[in-house]
């Protein structure tokens, strides 16, 4: 495994990968509706912005820890980091400079981070498979309609999605220079700053860091004895620490870890340490130095970045980082409709991501995905017995970095007990690896078929074949995108039968409340002047930000039940159907007065109090 | 191969939208269905969940849909209208067929309007029912009944048989979902302890079928393994004979039934009754009905 620097015109197609996804993420957004978890961000977002400006008006006080939890305390159960950047840019480009209605004043960061995907994933397909397996990558992610949601979306899917593959990019980029081991530290201390998902980036990197630190010093022993001191100081500390763990007991472990402690020297003889023994290795055998520096670079500066992103652990970083690791270890299960079961606590099948997957990721896009995966790991394992070695072509390390990555997040949320509700998000920083891999896969049939081609018309670029071609998978994932839009979590694909066929199948098409933006107009057309009005499922955070982004009229009135309510919006959700019969039962009727029917499903029903 | 694949999955949404019902289509299904209904007919949709047709049928018309209604017997409807629209993708059409007809004979031809078919069946499982007590609870005596015989009165506000104690203490028909079955039936939340939540009807037909069915409602059954069971039943009220008693299990969701024939004589005046150990969250909903033989009067 060898990173290897973009080249110009790589660079510059990265670059018109971002701008053209962020105007197109731009200028798509005002029709997506504000997903449950947004309220809450766009309030917490608000809150620190408004912390940011009480540091620079009053600092002292700012800085005082009552005066943090005061700004701080909302939403804590999430890293800061894309709420800091969603709240300083509704401050900018909202408030301040009137360019943007607040909801995409918030989202516009995510937005931004979304767009890195097709351009990040361009640099590293490129580099890995071509500029051709790059850019169907790049390209065939924006289609995917779930990902196209969630890239809209001021929350922290995508955003952690773009990190995990910056910092798996950096990580490349580390093999080949030491100025990116640095800015893969950087970038991994980003990412866990923007979800908790980048938490187990070290375990699917770090095996690679060590395989290519294995490699690089076989040949010079000291560099082995270097990469032996560096695997060593770096058990040494996690025994120490396992040691105070076991010997203080998990809350005294927790009270103990103070600034002055065993715990902090330890971290401390740590960052010395790895400075230490690099300095050493770097003297002795640059490329083992190198393969090893990320690995520094992420345990140092990524809790430092950590630390120093969330001024709510200033005070008291360990209790509350115990916590926020707490709270995510035992979330609560929502109930989840998936092949005919309602699931509502674990253990969930084994199976429920892949096949999730394969329904909802177009089926022309998904069957080149699973192919490309498939050639990497059949040409892994067949490289193994020395019988079939010379049948294939041993996969690189990094095909086999993008292998892995195509399969980790899959991997984790696939445990059985891991909560299932949410669907493909959660698992989403394996979709650019899986894109990857299928621009592998069409660009070998593409390769294959101009081969043959060219025995005719040895003149036939490869352009010829490949644009066509890629045109032809993504017109069935652009088709499915336009019918769904806006409504991504009720995309389906070809193989579920689409929507109508999910449906038949049992499968949840919706969990966010944002499809309520599909029966707005008929309510604000229809509602009399002050009606009450119970949007099911929609957070008054959200009803709030509907009346304040022009969306809902500003006179009608938030109900939280249909007894209280003129009006109906129900959001249909096996798990809530009892929802829909307390409005028979309020309004006397079991006849909907509109809804929002996606190819016959249907996504949300209204009621009109007769 | 991925040539193929892309081929297919434009075919697939190249007839996706001719596969689809239009408003006229739902239209002409409302007019055929307001010329022809009687009394006592209802409209089931397949696949369960089309319910986009709620917005078109006539509204004296019940409408069933429900993840499992297929299965479902519907005693209460001499004849049933299927509203199908097989041409969606993965409708399972056979699946529903093995369900829903045996017992059924079709009525004629099928109306087609556009992708939807209106196809009139009779009903087989049906069976008249002679008393319901959902219906007839106005005139109900409620009280909660102690062990040694103390009842407590829950007089009829012109609603609902309000008893003292929780806001739940009540009894009054309601909808319900039973493990995504809607049901309108007697809300009977037990009072908790040994004591017995109790509706007291007269008139309730011999010398026929006497069913109670009920269960906990939404998802109150679930994640709740520390809750007792909930008992229901119906008792002779002047012999003091049980006549029905059932069990509902905390953990089980759906529907519980019993379900006996009572010998000919007179109408009888019966106790229903319901009664849980533990008092959280025992959202009991129930219906007792005096069923007809099958097929009677069909």
């Amino acid at each position: 495994m060898g990173g290897r620097p973009a080249t110009r015109e790589e660079r510059l197609i990265a670059v018109g990968l971002w701008a053209l996804a962020f105007i197109a993420f731009l200028l798509v957004e005002r029709a997506v509706g504000f997903v449950r978890d947004e309220g809450i961000y766009f309030t917490a977002a608000e809150s620190y912005a408004g912390w940011f400006r009480r540091l620079f008006t009053q600092p002292m006080t700012a800085l005082k820890d009552a005066a943090i939890v005061g700004a701080w305390d909302v939403n804590h159960e999430h890293p800061a980091l894309m709420k800091e950047l969603f709240g300083l840019s509704h401050l900018l480009f909202h408030q301040t400079l009137g360019w943007l209605r607040p909801a995409t004043a918030f989202r516009l960061p995510a937005l931004a981070m979304a767009a890195l995907v097709p351009a990040l994933t361009f640099l590293l397909g490129s580099a890995v498979f071509g500029r051709a397996a790059g850019l169907f990558a790049a390209l065939s992610f924006l289609l995917v309609p779930r990902h196209l949601f969630n890239a809209e979306l001021a929350c922290f899917d995508m955003p952690v999605a773009a990190m995990w593959l910056l910092v798996v990019y950096t990580f490349w980029r580390a093999m080949e220079s030491r100025r990116w081991g640095l800015v893969c530290g950087v970038a991994f201390g980003l990412a866990i700053c923007t979800k908790h998902n980048a938490l187990f980036l070290p375990f699917v990197l770090v095996p690679f860091a060590l395989w290519r630190a294995w490699q690089e010093s076989k040949a010079v022993p000291a560099a082995r004895d270097g990469a032996w001191r560096f695997v060593g100081l770096f058990a040494a500390v996690t025994v120490l620490y396992l040691l105070l763990f076991v010997a203080l007991g998990p809350a005294g472990f927790q009270r103990k870890f103070i600034l002055l402690s065993p715990h902090t020297l330890l971290f401390v003889g740590l960052a010395v340490g790895t400075f230490w023994v690099l300095r050493e290795l770097y003297r002795v055998h640059e490329p083992t130095a190198r393969a090893l520096l990320p690995v520094a670079t992420m345990a140092v500066l990524g809790p430092i970045l950590f630390y120093l992103h969330w001024p709510y652990l200033w005070h008291h970083p360990v209790e509350r980082v115990a916590w926020y690791l707490t709270f995510h270890a035992r979330h609560d299960h929502y109930a989840w409709f998936y092949l005919g079961d309602l699931m509502r606590s674990p253990p969930f099948p084994l199976g429920y991501v892949v096949m999730k997957t394969a329904l909802t990721v177009p089926t022309s896009l998904f069957v080149p995905m699973v192919l490309g995966w498939l050639t990497v790991v059949g040409r892994a394992l067949l490289s193994l017995p020395p019988r079939t070695r010379e049948w294939v072509r041993r996969p690189s390390i990094t095909e086999l970095l993008v292998g892995v990555n195509a399969v980790a997040s899959i991997a984790i949320i696939s445990h059985p007990r891991v909560p299932h509700f949410g669907g493909v998000k959660h698992w989403l920083p394996s979709m650019p690896f899986l894109g990857i891999l299928a621009g592998m896969a069409v660009v070998s049939g593409c390769a294959a078929l101009v081969e043959q081609l060219r025995a005719r018309r040895p003149t036939l670029p490869f352009a010829a074949v490949a644009v066509p071609v890629f045109a032809l998978l993504m017109a069935p994932a652009l088709l499915g995108l336009v019918r769904v839009w806006p409504y991504g979590t009720a995309f389906y694909s070809e193989l579920a039968g689409g929507v109508p066929g999910a449906a038949s199948l049992g499968m949840q098409r919706q969990f966010w409340s944002s499809h309520v933006t599909g029966v707005l107009p008929w309510i604000n057309e229809h509602a009399k002047p002050h009606a009450r009005v119970y949007l099911h499922e929609v957070t008054g955070y959200s009803f709030q930000h509907y009346q304040d982004n022009g969306m809902l009229r500003r006179d009608l009135q938030a109900a939280w039940s249909p007894s209280d309510a003129d009006i109906v919006a129900y959001q249909y959700h096996q798990e809530f159907r009892e929802h829909e019969l307390n409005v028979w039962q309020a309004f006397g009727t079991r006849t909907p007065a509109t809804g929002l029917y996606l190819d016959e499903t249907p996504q949300i029903v209204v009621y009109q109090r007769p | 191969m991925f040539v193929l694949v892309a081929l297919l999955c434009l075919l697939f949404y190249a007839r996706l939208p001719g596969r689809l019902p239009s408003a006229a289509d739902y239209g002409a299904v409302s007019e055929r269905l307001k010329a022809e209904q009687r009394p006592g007919d209802v409209v089931l949709l397949f696949p369960w969940w089309t319910e986009r047709a709620r917005l078109y049928l006539p509204p004296e018309v019940p409408v069933v849909g429900y993840f499992g209604s297929d299965r479902d017997n519907l005693t209460a409807h001499p004849r049933i209208w299927v509203l199908g629209q097989p041409q969606l993708p993965g409708t399972g059409e056979e699946g529903f067929r093995k369900a829903f007809l045996p017992g059924r004979t079709t009525v004629g031809q099928p109306f087609q309007a556009g992708n939807l078919t209106l196809t009139l069946y009779t009903n087989g499982r049906y069976r008249p029912h002679r008393f319901v007590a959902s219906e007839a609870y106005a005139r109900a005596r409620v009280y909660v009944e102690s062990p040694d015989g103390t009842r407590r009165p829950c007089p009829f506000d012109g609603r609902a048989h309000r008893c003292q104690g929780p806001s739940h203490l009540y009894v009054a028909p309601e909808w319900h979902e039973l493990y995504y079955e809607p049901r309108r039936c007697l809300w009977m939340h037990p009072p908790g302890g040994p004591d017995r939540l109790v509706v007291e009807l007269d008139g309730v037909p011999s010398g026929m079928g006497l069913r109670l069915e009920g269960g906990i409602t939404f998802e109150n059954t679930f994640n709740r393994s520390h809750l007792s069971n909930i008992h229901m039943g119906v008792d002779d009220a002047k012999s003091g004979e049980r006549l029905l008693d059932v069990v509902v299990p905390q953990g089980v969701p759906g529907v519980q039934k019993a379900e006996r024939s009572l010998p000919p004589g007179e109408p009888r005046t019966v106790k229903i009754w319901s009664q849980a150990t533990n008092p959280e969250l025992r959202h009991l909903c129930l219906d007792v009905v005096a069923l007809g033989a099958p097929g009677e009067g069909a």
